[in-house]
C-alpha cells in the first residue's frame, strides 16, 4: 500500500497545505473523520481532484470545505461528495523541507 | 533519480477557482429589486413638487436605480461568462438568449422609469436564478 505522491495547487487550503507543496496522500482507512484533509474527485469535474478538509461525516458522505472559506469552492457549492469519490486521507507534507511534517487534524 | 523518485505523480487542486468560485444570483436579484424599489418611489414623488428637498430625492432615486441596473448587469455578466458551462447550455437551450435579454433590460432600466421594465427586469433574473440553483441539484 503505497501513499500517492500529490502536487498542490490552489489556495483555498492555506495555510495548512500552500501551493507548491508536495503531500503524501493515503488510501482511506474506514470512514474519513472531522478535520482529516481528504483528496475528493470533484463532483463537477470528474477528471479532477480537489484537497480540502472534513467539515462534517454525513450518512451518504462528506461534506467538505476549505480552509479559506472565502477562497474556496467546496461542499458550499456541491454538497457533500459521496464516500466513494474520497480517494484517500493528505497525511504528511514531504516538500519543501521547511515545511516538511505531519498535516494536522484541525 | 532523487528528485524523480519524489516528484509527485498528480495534482490536485486545493481550489479557489481565481476569481473565487463563489458565484451566486442573489446580488443580481437585489439589485433588480432596488431598481424596481426606485422607479415605485420615483413614481410616487409629488410631480408638480418644486422644492430642493423633492428635487433632491428625486435626483438620489434616479442615481440609486441606475447604479443598480448597472450592478445587476455587472453580476449577470459574471454568471453569464465565468459560470454557466456549454453542458449548462445543452440543459437550458435558451440560456443565452434569457440572458442577452436580462442584460437588455437592465440597460432600458438604467434609460427609464418604468414599472414594467422593472418587473421584466426580476422576471428576467428570476429566470436565470432558477437556472443557476437548478444546475447545483
Amino acid at each position: 500500500m503505497r501513499p500517492w505522491r500529490v502536487a498542490v495547487r490552489g489556495h483555498s487550503m492555506e495555510p495548512a497545505l500552500r501551493e507548491g507543496d508536495w503531500v503524501l496522500v493515503f488510501p482511506p482507512r474506514g470512514r474519513p473523520r472531522p478535520g482529516d484533509v481528504v483528496l475528493v474527485r470533484d463532483p463537477q469535474e470528474r477528471a479532477r481532484l480537489l484537497l480540502k478538509r472534513v467539515a462534517e461525516v454525513r450518512s451518504d458522505g462528506v461534506f467538505v470545505l476549505g480552509d479559506r472559506r472565502d477562497h474556496s469552492r467546496d461542499s458550499r457549492a456541491f454538497d457533500a461528495i459521496p464516500f466513494v469519490d474520497v480517494v484517500g486521507r493528505a497525511a504528511f507534507r514531504y516538500a519543501p523541507l521547511r515545511r516538511f511534517g505531519p498535516i494536522g487534524r484541525a | 533519480m532523487l528528485a524523480r523518485l519524489l516528484k509527485p505523480t498528480t495534482v490536485a487542486y486545493a481550489h479557489c477557482d481565481i476569481p473565487c468560485g463563489i458565484y451566486d444570483p442573489t446580488p443580481a436579484k437585489i439589485a433588480a429589486d432596488t431598481v424596481a424599489k426606485m422607479v415605485e418611489k420615483i413614481n410616487a414623488l409629488d410631480k408638480s413638487a418644486t422644492d430642493f428637498t423633492t428635487r433632491g430625492n428625486f435626483v438620489r432615486m434616479v442615481v440609486v436605480k441606475e447604479q443598480h441596473a448597472e450592478i445587476c448587469k455587472k453580476e449577470l455578466q459574471v454568471l453569464w461568462s465565468d459560470y454557466f458551462k456549454p453542458e449548462h447550455l445543452e440543459k437550458f437551450p435558451k440560456l443565452h438568449d434569457t440572458f442577452w435579454k436580462a442584460l437588455k433590460l437592465a440597460s432600458k432600466n438604467k434609460q427609464s422609469v418604468d414599472a414594467q421594465a422593472a418587473a421584466d427586469l426580476q422576471a428576467a433574473v428570476k429566470e436565470i436564478s432558477d437556472m443557476f440553483w437548478a444546475t447545483k441539484k
